[in-house]
């Protein structure tokens, strides 16, 4: 038989087999960079990290005890793994670019290098673990007492030794045992081969363990059909029906949360990967190592509560189970599975955690008391950081020991394990906020999280130590001073819901709403932008270039110092070596670049955290927030000088469309000017004909030859028409020029427009007469008064009239003139049939000077008659217009306002 | 592979994984561990056809510059 002494010398010889693992996996590790552990199998089976102790034992509890709820602990990370190419990829290759050491550090470098959200999201971080540890101090202090309970003389030398103290021997060794295994080196790289080594070996014993129990219970139990129906028969029913439920929800969200949020996973997953390739193995491979671990824990509650006596803890069939059918071998084989899923746990985690506690807070207080530049011992800084992680794997196993101590009485191990995902869950909104959301601010994220992680010490943690405390199962019943709102399992009324999704709904509720809110309404800062920007935008700018800092503002000898006392001599001058190298000086003349300063905080970053390596760098290289604001400010004038030019661009392009005008104005100058000589010498024209006439008659009747009074009396008429056609074009040129230049007096007074229009038609009678041309009338309207000269509208009538007349070619011409009143104006339209005026001629009608078809110059006149009309109709508030009329030919239309209502009916 | 990632998680929360939650089991099994074992191994046989089709990235590994 199994006795506790022999499984606890088994538990350290396996212990000393991994110590070797490690110890050659490093080794092999250094010598050659390509060796199988920097494989994809290797990075999957360490990722497997994730199933602990909870998933060898508690599942097993778990589904004994509510069914099917255990697979969303699964489920959950492999929708995180399925879409590896969304998230995952995303962490990694940000990590990789920036040297993200932790969860604390990716936030307090994508939040403006903060160290505060540093220190806050480690305290969290290591509060939020604690039940963890204890749950993996439980499971393996319970399994090595289901040893020594087995038969009578199990106990050995255990015998007088209760739970509580075999706890804190397990915890001791495991402090010790992660000490030696995790902080030997003196080189504080953020890489740990030998442990990815040990783990990827734990977690292949784990996987074949459960496996070997559960292949034995399906052996025993005659397989799936026999184990359930056995079951069935002693009445035992694994509820799978009623669980889908917002426990179900609230779990697998947890679980999603928890695979890239956990310390140790967002080590193994994001800070340990060597490769960003291995992620396309681990994306499917992952999940399937979970399949097949949890293929088995069904069959194996469902056997053990089916076989096993009543009250028998169901968290440690896979254990008990081989030890009662007598399978000592198995049972061993079983312990060790568990032991190892339980050390690979305790250790990456508490490694993770003391990177963080090292890195933000540690650090910093270093940083703060002891200046850089004070020369230290070789070993530089690091030595500070192996001990403060020594420290911190002490403290946070204690933590994990107390927490056991303290609720050592409650029996699951699940329950325990979701407290810890909670807590850790706080951290995923303001992850995915950070690389994916550039309006997430620091004081937005910090407050988020403070406040989720207050929501959850409250609703979840607290409520834990329920058993323990009478104050505290006292404070669930009644809230603090009786308010029955505050109560922990039951804020603002929220009452009858499950502990856990109550828990998870209002402390994630809290947390996005904060964050999302608070992002909205703070304004970043200046280096919070930038490395917004840097995160984001991985993808699309993966070298952008890293604040820089003051040029010549530094020395390389104070860069090496401090680069020697965090990174040992030997890497520190192998960095500076290439740098000088690269840039092709001799290594003792070596000046700092911008660039390498920023090389060198990275380099620094992948030791001591970001903010650290900035806070270092930054105490070395003066005046470097300077340099930053000097950049932004660099940055606005740029961002001037663009507008400044987009302003001059306006401009210019304003300029380019007064130029144009210009040049429209000037060509209708031009056409002014010609069309203007064009007139005068057709005014001289027009004057010489006459004056020619006159001349030569005059000239006849001067001459003393005879001539009878017939001649001498035509000569004489002649004379007389031609000076009378000269003084009518005389005068109408100065009634044009007097009415442009508005000095006639002008008088308007109402009158009848319609008596107008028969006065205009009649005077043109006997011109219609002389064509043969008819007037036609459609509508008329009533008599109309307006506001006007009534010689002066008789005048325009009078003209569009004869205009109509004298263009007029058609075989039998025709004149229509019609009137109206609509909306208190009159409209006089005057058409004809003739040809019409040519649509490349209708906007110079109304010019001066335009004189109507070519040859129709005999028709008289000088061009004057529509401009003068058109001057005439305006004086009197009126248009003139050229519309389509209702034959093809020209259709003038003539638009004046009325005075008065005085209406009388024509007769 | 947005679409698997959507897909996969609408079938294993409610109310889709209601459809296949019934009281009927099959070889001694309940149908819902069936289902969601099923839904779970299509899951990883997609992703791994997926990954397979998709171009390997340039290699870039924390061990080398990136400039």
């Amino acid at each position: 038989m199994l006795s506790a002494d022999f499984v606890i010398a088994t538990a350290i010889a396996y212990v000393g087999l991994l110590f070797v693992l490690a110890y050659f996996g490093d080794r092999r590790a250094r010598l050659a960079k390509k060796s199988w552990l920097n494989s994809p199998a290797v990075y999957t089976l360490s990722i497997s990290v994730y199933c602990t102790s909870w998933t060898f034992y508690g599942a097993v509890g778990n589904a004994a005890r509510s069914g099917l709820e255990f697979l969303t602990i699964y489920l959950g990370p492999t929708i995180v793994f399925v879409g590896w190419y969304f998230l995952l990829r995303r962490l990694v290759r940000i990590s990789h670019i920036y040297r993200i050491t932790s969860v604390a550090d990716l936030l307090s470098s994508r939040f403006g290098k903060s160290n505060r959200l540093g220190v806050l999201v480690t305290c969290i971080a290591v509060i939020g673990i604690a039940p963890y540890i204890a749950l993996q101090l439980k499971a393996v202090t319970s399994s090595i007492q289901a040893v020594a309970g087995s038969s009578e003389f199990g106990r050995g030398s255990l015998r007088g030794i209760d739970d509580v103290g075999l706890a804190l021997g397990v915890a001791a060794g495991m402090a010790l045992f992660t000490i030696l295994f995790g902080t030997r080196h003196v080189d504080a790289k953020e890489h740990h081969h030998g442990v990815v080594a040990a783990i990827a070996f734990e977690a292949v014993v784990k996987l074949m363990a459960l496996v070997a129990v559960g292949i034995f219970v399906l052996f025993i139990g005659g397989g799936f059909e026999g184990i359930f129906e056995q079951a069935a028969a002693r009445g035992v029913v694994v509820e799978t029906t009623a669980s889908f439920d917002s426990r179900w929800l609230t779990t697998l969200a947890l679980s999603i949360a928890a695979i890239v949020c956990l310390p140790r996973q967002f080590q193994v997953t994001v800070v340990e990967n060597s490769d960003e390739n291995h992620l396309r193995v681990a994306g499917w491979a992952f999940p399937a190592y979970m399949l097949l671990m949890s293929i088995f824990i069904l069959p194996i509650a469902v056997y053990g509560l089916a076989v096993m006596p009543e009250g028998s803890n169901p968290d440690m069939f896979a254990l008990t189970l081989p030890l009662a059918a007598g399978q000592n071998g198995l049972a061993l084989f079983a312990f060790i599975g568990g032991f190892s899923s339980a050390t690979s746990m305790i250790i990456l985690e508490s490694i993770a955690l003391s990177i963080m506690v090292s890195n933000h807070i540690i650090m910093p207080l270093v940083l703060r008391f002891a200046p850089v530049n004070q020369s230290g011992d070789g070993q530089g800084v690091s030595r500070v950081l192996l001990v403060a992680r020594r420290f911190s794997i002490m403290l946070i196993l204690s933590l994990g020991f107390f927490y056991f101590f303290f609720t050592r009485d409650s029996d699951a191990l699940a329950p325990i394990g979701l407290i810890s995902f909670t807590a850790i869950a706080q951290f995923f909104p303001a992850l995915l906020a950070a690389i994916f959301w550039k309006d997430a601010s620091l004081k937005a994220v910090s407050s988020a999280i403070l406040l989720g992680f207050v929501t959850w010490a409250w609703c979840c943690f607290l409520p834990s130590f329920d058993s323990v405390w009478p104050a505290v199962s006292e404070l669930l019943r009644q809230g603090p001073w009786g308010i029955s709102w505050l109560r922990p399992q039951a804020m603002f009324g929220l009452d009858g819901w499950d502990p856990l999704a109550h828990a998870a709904f209002w402390s994630l509720s809290v947390n996005i709403l904060t964050l999302t809110i608070g992002s909205l309404v703070t304004t970043p800062s200046a280096l919070e932008r930038i490395q917004a920007t840097a995160f984001v935008d991985v993808f699309r700018r993966p070298n952008l270039p890293q604040r820089s800092f003051a040029p010549g503002s530094t020395t390389a000898n104070d860069l090496y110092f401090v680069a020697e006392r965090v990174l040992g001599e030997q890497r520190a001058a192998a960095l500076f070596e290439s740098a000088a190298r690269e840039s092709g000086v001799d290594p003792i003349g070596f000046e700092p670049t911008p660039e390498f300063v920023g090389h060198l905080e990275r380099e620094l970053a992948g030791s001591i955290g970001a903010a650290s390596a900035h806070v270092m760098v930054s105490k070395v290289v003066a005046g470097s927030d300077v340099s930053l604001e000097e950049m932004i400010q660099m940055a606005d004038e740029a961002q001037q000088v663009i507008e400044y030019s987009q302003q001059l661009e306006k401009t210019s392009a304003e300029l380019r469309v007064t130029a144009r005008k210009l040049e429209d104005a000037n060509t209708q100058l031009r056409e002014l000017d010609t069309r203007k000589d064009e007139f005068l010498s057709q005014v001289s024209h027009e004057v010489r004909t006459p004056m020619t006439s006159i001349r030569s008659f005059s000239e006849i009747l001067l001459d003393p030859a005879p001539l009878d009074e017939g001649q001498r009396q035509r000569f004489v008429s002649t004379i007389h028409t031609e000076s009378l056609r000269l003084t009518k074009l005389l005068d109408e040129i100065l009634d044009l020029s007097a009415l442009e230049r508005g000095e006639r007096s002008w008088d308007n007074a109402p009158f009848d427009a319609e008596e107008a229009l028969d006065r205009a038609v009649s005077v043109c009678d006997a011109l219609l007469r002389q064509k043969g041309m008819r007037v036609e009338f459609s509508d008329r309207a009533k008599s109309t008064m307006i506001d006007g000269d009534a010689d002066r509208l008789c005048q325009v009538l009078i003209n569009l009239v004869s205009n109509a007349v004298k263009y007029n070619d058609a075989e039998s011409p025709v004149v229509v003139i019609s009137s109206k009143v609509r909306g208190g104006n009159y409209y006089v339209e005057v058409a004809d049939n003739g040809p019409g005026i040519p649509r490349k001629h209708r906007h110079l009608i109304f010019d001066k000077f335009w004189r109507g078809v070519e040859g129709a110059g005999d028709q008289g006149g000088a061009g004057l008659g529509l401009a003068i009309s058109r001057q005439i109709v305006s004086r009197m508030n009126g248009s003139l217009e050229l519309v389509q009329g209702p034959f093809l030919g020209a259709c003038f239309r003539i638009r004046l306002p009325i005075v008065g209502s005085v209406q009388t009916d024509r007769a | 592979m947005l679409v698997l990632t959507v897909v996969g998680t609408l079938l294993l929360v409610p109310p889709l994984v209601h459809l296949f939650n019934h009281d009927i089991t099959v070889l001694g099994v309940p149908q819902i561990v069936f289902y969601l074992f099923g839904v779970w191994l299509a899951l990883i046989a997609a992703t791994a056809l997926l990954t397979s089709r998709l171009a390997p990235e340039r290699t870039f590994t924390g061990d080398k510059d990136e400039s």
